[in-house]
């Protein structure tokens, strides 16, 4: 039993290894929601980054939108978790709430802020919580030139040129999109004048605006027939990836994926609704990076001169030129290739006539309350008018039920 | 070696394993426990405190949207349904496999295909094959049966049918594998023996086959019970987060929506426990009747 001393060094090293955690100044983390195109650019960036500092190792982790939300939470509570998170804006509410993200104004000097769209900072309470390297995150009108060369500009050119381009017996249809989904039903509500919440938060849902978003989606499908029975994300994208489709409600993140499937794709603002004059305004939310509150003072130096490198024009530019997304550095909306490239010119007329994405946390209220009576129309199952009323009553509800 | 020496010693070797299931099974556990007598949630994430038994009143009483009653009704029906179809689909095919027949092995892997493929994908796919217009299923139903399309996914009870039918799926090759190793380990002589004495196939079924094999199906059964009961995966992704209208939860969906759409943490935490409570009587319960630790010969 010579060795019993060994063993229990060896057991007392890792459980001392386990309870005390140093802070790793050379490992800086990144847990970010960037779909694959988006990851490699970052990949390459965060590559030129390491090889400027070879004393810094920096990890991008990806997760799922919400897996990331989830395990950012959880690690929070562990005072855990990366020392970057990054995503859309309406994580900000949330995490400000529960106090597991860090102001970053602190840390940034006022030129540097002024040097960046004020649509890419994302301010609550006070505090800067977000600063973003993409605009966007916006839905606009995506058609392939091949089988349509010019956009409907009203609600009655969409379904006259919905019209004209569907084929039910050959499954071709003019329009297709993720339509069981309320955060794409979000134009067609603005459209005709609805929105989620008013200035202080409290649901706005059972308006007339909703009522009358509710009843063109249905009517686009039963009696139009311009767009399928059915169809959800997937559905929809691979009805334009294959040609069946001529138009896609979808965002700025789909278009490089067109794109490599050989769709000639044109953007376009969504429609103005003709009876209300008010364009089919989409939510907008910037996509960046946020500090997590864990983080000791001593690394966020380190953190801020990754940050500060990732916003930088030349990888923002040359994300841009990749995925056609809009940056946020004020300096390149000069650039060449910003200025004239067709696809972000019309993407900046989409972001203009968008409205900002509310970033409070009872926006979550708001999504969960909207889908049930959102597809119980769609389902035939009750009325525009109940469902306007009970999306209102549950809002309520399941706000009073996450604020309690 | 002395005799505290040796407890000593065999301590040391468990040990680590000990640490291990300290740190992610019972503190986890416990943990889990107390958050369910908490008000943890979105405004009370850091300085939650302890409520007593009020959420385990809520789960109860409160009434939710879809309701609580109901979502475990459907549970039971969808973990009933499931075990049912993976359990004969799975020993008829291994009876089947079991026989003299050209080309086992390529049925074999065939049939065992449904388990290697990562659920996430079968679920997808499945989605996809219930689509109402270019899904395969309402193709081969109107096309080569004449009969009317289907709304899988637009209508409550289809959607629901759309979850079980892709679980049944997935869910038979390990009831099947399970039933063919037993099938295997049974002495061939009990046959010979049965067929010396004129026994039907129906007779050396009932009297050899199902009682040799139960030992082996009633822990894969009470196993499959408590996966399928906490099967997230494609009930989530078959009906896209529970559509149409949130008609197709079952209690775990119920509980990954409460903790993570809304931020509920000691909501979830109660109702946790609550399924954790449900699965632990059932299971008792079915190895008890099904008299789980007798042995078969």
């Amino acid at each position: 039993m010579k060795q019993l001393p060994a063993i229990a060094a060896v057991v007392a090293l890792v459980l001392a290894g386990c309870a005390a955690r140093s802070v790793d100044l050379r490992r800086i983390v990144i847990w970010h929601q960037m779909r694959v195109d988006e990851r490699v650019i970052l990949e390459s960036q965060l590559a030129r980054y390491m090889k400027l500092h070879p004393d810094i190792r920096v990890e991008a982790v990806y997760k799922e939108t919400e897996t990331l939300r989830s395990d950012f939470i959880i690690g929070a509570i562990a005072r855990q978790g990366p020392d970057l998170v990054y995503g859309p804006s309406d994580q900000i509410g949330p995490f400000q709430v529960m106090d597991i993200i860090a102001p970053l104004e602190p840390y940034l000097d006022s030129g540097w802020i002024a040097s960046i769209n004020p649509k890419g900072l994302t301010w609550y309470k006070g505090h800067l919580y977000q600063v973003a390297d993409k605009l966007g995150n916006h839905l606009t009108l995506v058609y392939n030139k091949k089988l349509i060369t010019h956009p409907p500009a009203t609600d009655s050119e969409l379904i006259a040129a919905g019209q004209r381009l569907t084929d039910r017996r050959t499954g071709q249809y003019g329009l297709v999109w993720n339509y069981t989904e309320p955060f794409f039903f979000i134009p067609f509500m603005s459209g005709f004048g609805g929105w989620v919440m008013d200035d202080e938060g409290h649901p706005t849902l059972n308006s007339a605006g909703t009522i009358n978003g509710l009843k063109f989606v249905r009517d686009l499908r039963d009696k139009y027939h311009i767009i399928p029975a059915e169809a959800d994300y997937n559905a929809a994208d691979a009805l334009f990836k294959d040609g069946r489709a001529a138009m896609i409600v979808n965002g700025d993140w789909s278009w490089s994926g067109y794109k490599k499937a050989g769709i000639d794709i044109g953007i376009a603002p969504l429609p103005v609704i003709t009876s209300t004059g008010l364009p089919c305004a989409p939510m907008i939310s910037p996509k960046g990076f946020s500090l997590n509150a864990n983080v000791p003072p001593e690394k966020i130096p380190l953190i801020i001169d990754l940050l500060k490198f990732l916003m930088e024009g030349e990888n923002q530019l040359e994300t841009a030129k990749i995925l056609n997304t809009m940056p946020t550095l004020k300096a390149l909306y000069d650039d060449p290739f910003i200025r004239n490239d067709e696809i972000l010119i019309n993407s900046q007329k989409q972001i203009e006539r968008g409205r900002p994405m509310p970033v409070v946390p009872e926006l979550r209220a708001i999504w969960d309350a909207m889908r049930p009576s959102y597809q119980a129309v769609l389902g035939g199952a009750k009325t525009p008018e109940e469902a306007a009323e009970d999306m209102q009553i549950l809002a309520i509800k399941k706000i009073e039920e996450m604020n309690e | 070696m002395s005799s505290p020496k040796r407890t000593l010693f065999i301590f040391l070797f468990v040990a680590p394993a000990f640490i291990i299931l300290l740190g992610v099974v019972v503190y986890p556990f416990v943990y889990n426990v107390v958050l369910s007598f908490s008000n943890m949630n979105l405004r009370h994430l850091k300085d939650w405190h302890l409520v007593g038994g009020r959420q385990y009143m809520k789960v109860f009483t409160e009434p939710t949207e879809p309701n609580f009653y109901i979502v475990f009704l459907k549970t039971v029906i969808w973990t009933t349904v499931n075990i049912f179809f993976h359990v004969v689909i799975g020993v008829f095919l291994a009876l089947l496999l079991n026989r003299k027949i050209k080309g086992k092995s390529v049925y074999r892997t065939l049939l065992i295909l449904p388990w290697a493929i990562p659920q996430y994908i079968v679920a997808l796919t499945w989605r996809g094959m219930f689509n109402y217009e270019y899904g395969s299923i309402n193709l081969v139903l109107t096309k080569y049966l004449n009969l009317p399309a289907v709304e899988w996914l637009k209508s409550p009870t289809e959607a629901f049918l759309a979850c079980i039918l892709t679980n049944v799926w997935l869910g038979f090759p390990f009831m099947m594998v399970v039933a063919l190793g037993a099938l295997q380990s049974i002495p061939h002589e009990l046959y010979e023996a049965a067929d010396i004495d004129g026994a039907s196939w129906y007779h050396k079924l009932k009297n050899i086959t199902i009682p040799l094999i139960r030992p082996v199906m009633i822990p894969a059964i009470t196993l499959g019970i408590v996966w399928t009961f906490n099967n997230l995966n494609i009930v989530w992704l078959v009906s896209n987060t529970g559509e149409p209208s949130d008609q197709t939860h079952i209690l775990v969906s119920f509980v990954y929506k409460a903790a993570f759409n809304l931020y509920r943490y000691g909501y979830a935490a109660a109702l946790s426990m609550i399924i954790f409570a449900i699965l632990l009587i059932l299971s008792l319960t079915f190895a008890r009747r099904a008299k789980v630790t007798e042995g078969a010969y």
